[in-house]
């Protein structure tokens, strides 16, 4: 089996053809922002000249596509309907969109405390408009326990809506409303254009002539999904790309540590993701994208303005690196002196020209009364301390996240490195500065220019399914699937038969979209009885299920 | 106050502890509140921040609390959370992290008194008197700390713990004593000799509504808060004051939390009880949560056929009277005649019988205080219950004792050393 892995990145398209566990060939194209789709089909046409044809190809696309809509606002208009109920002011949280109200309530255990009114209903068609190249999304507070009025709701709008609806209980079966709003607003502003990625690519990849098994498309989680799934959720497709990069060091480094950090050092940022047990850590919530607070699983990184091209400041009190980029290096023909000058007059590594360092160093060195290498080196040393601070803030946030059991508070998780794994550019000089700091071993992966694209190639299916049952109700509820049913014998649905329901119904999901041999496993649940009046009523069960995330260990 | 005040928010379910399995003090209590938080989208607020807990040592619970026969053998590790929370939270709001706290955790603790034999009242450690003791520790003895409590029982262990200690103000508002556990909280219960006025109790009558509370809070609890200028208010947020608590009998509201919130405008807030987990604790959490962020808390409320009933004009007028009733004693405390209250001295004795409801345990007091005339005066306090029965004897100072007192209370101590019928002499002396 071949995999083409393809990453668009801010200034590069990389691509990685991977055969099995071996990377048999990299490329690189330009990004043309003004035409993505014409970049990417440049790489992977490129890429497709070293693959031999002689086994079957899949093709795994990291596109950045829905992030630069967002991020640029790029959306079509979208209106949300909200149906909040008593609590939070939706007005006060101000949402940079329209929300429309309307009246009804479910409850925290998905009762309904109040019914939809017929006459707002009605009212839709003269709020929303026709629809036409637009989009709207329904959201209910608590939906992901009872869909049924976003549901109502949503066929309402099917009769006449003609733009694309979004219901916020099919993007998460989690809690926060504020959260699904934004993630069912911003699904259904890009879901139009990402209708049309998919068509272009089914016709571009029909008259390609190549075996091609599957198109997949890596999500911010960095597991991948079917390339028609993305056009029903492609809110999942966003900041793909530093989730490619992490995906990338899982496959590349050689490290056996349960726990190690990872550390990616570029021209303007560092970006730092953190593995616990063999996985990486995802953000608690979900992805925070342009200021817009989501749902959306998502791989946690954390960028620095931090990187070999960054400005830097001299005072009395030392050198502060960043967080701006200076442009480019001097040694580079640039104007600002950067990191990458120092390292490159200490002959740390060759960049552009040394003898330009070396002057610019120097000038600066007689300004502090200092030799020019002193100075390098501490302008290494600065970069190096900063990089370490900002490593124990992430650690000190990380180890801050609150724990609800006396288990977890008398044995907390421990997310503490064993390693450090770095790439990038600068990362050879950089990251054995840092393990020193931090008293780590370390490991600097090759491939730093294509590790996204053989990211994006090594990356694996992820899906997911929330399990809510409450059997003093008698219910069950799968949001993701927009189900509910009535449990026939609530006195034996205990949480091991929530569990075994919810990994078939995913078994079958995974199937369905082709994923036959993932392992399933249960990420989170909890399980609480309930009692009323010193009698207990009934249980209340929550099982989170998904496919193992995994990535294909590669070799160079 | 901060225009935009941060809330440091300390929320332990303890989703793995109960007394017991049907108890309401059971692993479920604050589920739903944690559902309707997360729902809401307030974990996730950029004004509202969560911090992790932590265990309270043995020398912050020994500061405040007489332990027997040992603190090992009455409480657990989730009592050790539940103090640790109510201290980071009180550290957070000190530091300068946040502007305000809320230590939104279990179990409870205002029914604990100084002295521990058992758990009283679903407590055993009395969070905001150990949380109280830190702070002084800190900052200094000279910390005023006004501790306003508004669960629907009678706050008669966090009374009991500052009776006579002139640098804590304590107020509680609750169903009157003759129709809730424990049957205690009446206005002449007024404080010690060290500390007299400074123990102030509105009992309300069933039945009290948001018109009651608020009109407490507004007519004696600000006016009295605003003449005894405390460098820091605690509101000890009990929530079984909702009309829809299955044990108490009282007619609040959500709504009328939040208001009573946003005018009290507490440093710290610590959960006591409320056992209406469902129809009441999600709504009045997240009115207070707001309240105390300083946001839009109007459209809180009940939902869904929940409605408060109305308060009687009787109780209305009840609730006047206690009213002017308190704040008459308040403005003429300093007026009072001691020795009336006290006795000529040089020891005021006082002895009486405590009931353990939850452990089901009688414990007999026999106190001693020292009428000093330049400190609150030591105290020695002998104790024995139907669990300890061989009596133990504690001495115990004031914080800022006078030379003469200490120098009494050593003497004392050497005295009761002789004395074979005791297991245990206690010596405590906060610092
Ligand atoms: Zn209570
Ligand atoms: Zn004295």
């Amino acid at each position: 089996m071949y995999i083409i892995g393809i990453d668009v990145g801010g200034t590069h398209t990389d691509a990685a053809l991977l055969q099995g566990t071996q990377v048999v060939a990299l490329a690189k194209v330009p990004t043309d922002h003004g035409d993505l789709f014409s970049s990417t089909r440049q790489a992977l046409e490129d890429i497709l000249v070293q693959y031999p044809g002689d086994g079957p190809l899949k093709l795994q696309l990291s596109t950045t596509l829905s992030t630069n809509a967002i991020v640029e606002g790029r959306g079509v208009p979208t209106q949300v309907v909200a149906v909040p109920g008593p609590g939070v002011n939706l007005d006060s949280l101000r949402f940079p969109f329209p929300v429309h109200k309307l009246s009804g309530y479910i409850d925290h255990r998905g009762r309904e405390a109040a019914p939809l009114d017929p006459v707002e209903l009605n009212g839709l068609r003269d709020v929303l408009g026709s629809g036409e190249g637009e989009a709207a999304a329904v959201v209910g507070k608590f939906s992901q326990r009872n869909p049924s009025h976003e549901q109502v709701i949503g066929a309402e709008l099917e009769k006449w809506y003609r733009g694309t609806i979004s219901l916020g209980h099919r993007l998460s079966g989690r809690a926060n409303f504020p959260r699904r709003i934004t993630t069912a607003y911003l699904n259904a502003s890009v879901a139009q254009q990402q209708l049309g990625f998919v068509k272009m690519w089914k016709d571009v990849l029909g008259k390609l002539n190549i075996p091609l098994e599957d198109v997949l498309i890596l999500k911010a989680d960095g597991g991948t999904m079917a390339l028609q799934e993305s056009a029903l959720k492609p809110i999942e497709t966003i900041l793909s790309g530093p989730a490619a990069s992490t995906m990338g060091v899982q496959a590349l480094t050689s490290r056996e540590d349960a726990n190690y950090l990872i550390v990616d050092i570029g021209g303007t940022t560092t970006d730092l993701a953190v593995v616990v047990e063999g996985e990486v850590l995802y953000e608690r919530d979900g992805a925070v994208i342009s200021g817009y607070r989501t749902l959306v699983p998502a791989v946690l990184t954390r960028s620095l303005g931090l990187g070999g091209d960054s400005e830097l400041h001299f005072s009395p009190d030392g050198i502060r690196v960043g967080p701006r980029r200076a442009g480019k290096p001097v040694c580079l023909g640039g104007e600002g002196l950067t990191p990458t000058d120092a390292v490159t007059a200490l002959e740390l590594a060759q960049v552009g020209s040394r003898s330009q360092a070396v002057q610019a160093l120097e000038d600066q060195a007689r300004q502090l009364g200092v030799d020019w290498p002193e100075l390098a080196e501490r302008i290494i040393q600065a970069f190096t301390a900063q990089l370490a601070r900002a490593v124990e803030d992430l650690y000190r946030e990380l180890e801050s996240i609150p724990l609800y059991t006396v288990r977890e508070v008398l044995n907390p998780p421990d997310l503490r490195p064993t390693a450090v794994v770095g790439l990038g550019a600068p990362a050879p000089v950089f990251i054995p500065k840092l393990a020193q700091f931090l008293n780590l071993p370390y490991e600097v992966l090759p491939f730093s220019a294509g590790a996204n694209a053989i990211g994006a190639a090594a990356a694996q299916a992820t899906l997911g399914l929330t399990l809510h049952a409450d059997t003093e109700l008698a219910r069950i509820t799968l949001p993701e699937l927009g189900r509910q049913e009535e449990i026939r014998r609530p006195l034996f649905f205990d949480l091991a038969k929530a569990r075994s329901r919810v990994e078939e119904e995913l078994k079958e999901l995974a199937q369905a979209q082709g994923y036959q041999d993932a392992e399933i496993y249960v990420v989170e649940e909890e399980s609480f009885n309930m009692v009323r009046g010193f009698r207990t009523v009934g249980q209340r069960h929550m099982v989170r299920a998904q496919l193992r995330p995994q990535v294909r260990r590669v070799r160079g | 106050m901060a225009q935009e005040p941060v809330v440091g928010l300390v929320f332990f379910p303890a989703f793995d502890w109960a007394i017991s399995p049907d108890h309401p003090e059971r692993q479920e209590r604050l589920l739903y509140t944690r559902d309707q938080i997360q729902e809401e989208g307030l974990f996730d607020h950029p004004r509202i921040r969560e911090f992790r807990p932590r265990l309270a040592e043995d020398r912050e619970i020994l500061r405040t609390h007489v332990v027997l026969p040992s603190l090992e053998r009455n409480i657990t590790e989730s009592h050790r959370i539940a103090a640790g929370g109510t201290i980071v939270a009180a550290d957070l709001v000190v530091d300068g992290t946040v502007d305000r706290a809320f230590a939104l955790l279990r179990p409870p603790g205002h029914h604990a008194n100084r002295f521990v034999h058992g758990a009283r009242g679903f407590c055993v450690l009395n969070n905001e008197a150990i949380m109280v003791d830190h702070l002084r520790h800190r900052l200094g003895a000279d910390l005023r700390v006004a501790i306003v409590d508004t669960d629907a029982h009678h706050a008669d262990g966090t009374q009991d713990v500052f009776y006579n200690d002139p640098g804590v103000l304590h107020i509680s508002l609750h169903q009157d004593g003759r129709t809730l556990y424990p049957g205690t909280g009446f206005t002449f219960e007024r404080g010690g000799p060290g500390a007299f006025g400074q123990t102030v109790n509105i009992p309300l009558p069933p039945g009290t509504g948001d018109e009651g509370m608020l009109m407490a809070l507004e007519e004696v609890v600000l006016p009295i808060l605003e003449d005894w200028r405390p460098d820091l208010v605690i509101n000890a947020a009990g929530q079984d004051n909702h009309f829809s608590d299955p044990i108490t009998n009282m007619g609040f509201s959500a709504q009328g939390y939040a208001k009573l919130t946003d005018l009290l405008q507490p440093d710290i807030v610590v959960l006591e009880g409320g056992y209406s987990i469902e129809s009441a604790l999600p709504y009045i959490n997240v009115g207070l949560l707001l309240a105390l962020a300083g946001l839009d808390y109007s459209q809180v409320e009940e939902p869904g056929g929940l409605r408060r009933p109305i308060q009687s004009r009787a109780i209305t007028k009840q609730v006047e009277e206690t009213c002017r009733e308190v704040l008459q004693l308040w403005k003429t405390r300093e007026q009072a005649d001691l020795k009336s209250e006290f006795g000529p001295g040089p020891f005021y004795e006082r002895r009486r019988q405590i009931y353990y409801d939850t452990d089901n345990i009688y414990e007999s007091q026999q106190e001693y205080i020292r009428l000093c005339p330049s400190c609150p005066g030591w105290r020695v306090v002998y104790t024995t219950s139907t669990r300890n029965q061989e009596p133990v004897a504690a001495l115990l100072l004031p914080w800022q004792p006078c030379a003469s007192c200490r120098g009494e209370a050593e003497e004392q101590r050497e005295k009761l050393q002789g004395d074979k019928r005791l297991t245990q002499i206690i010596w405590q002396e906060p610092a």
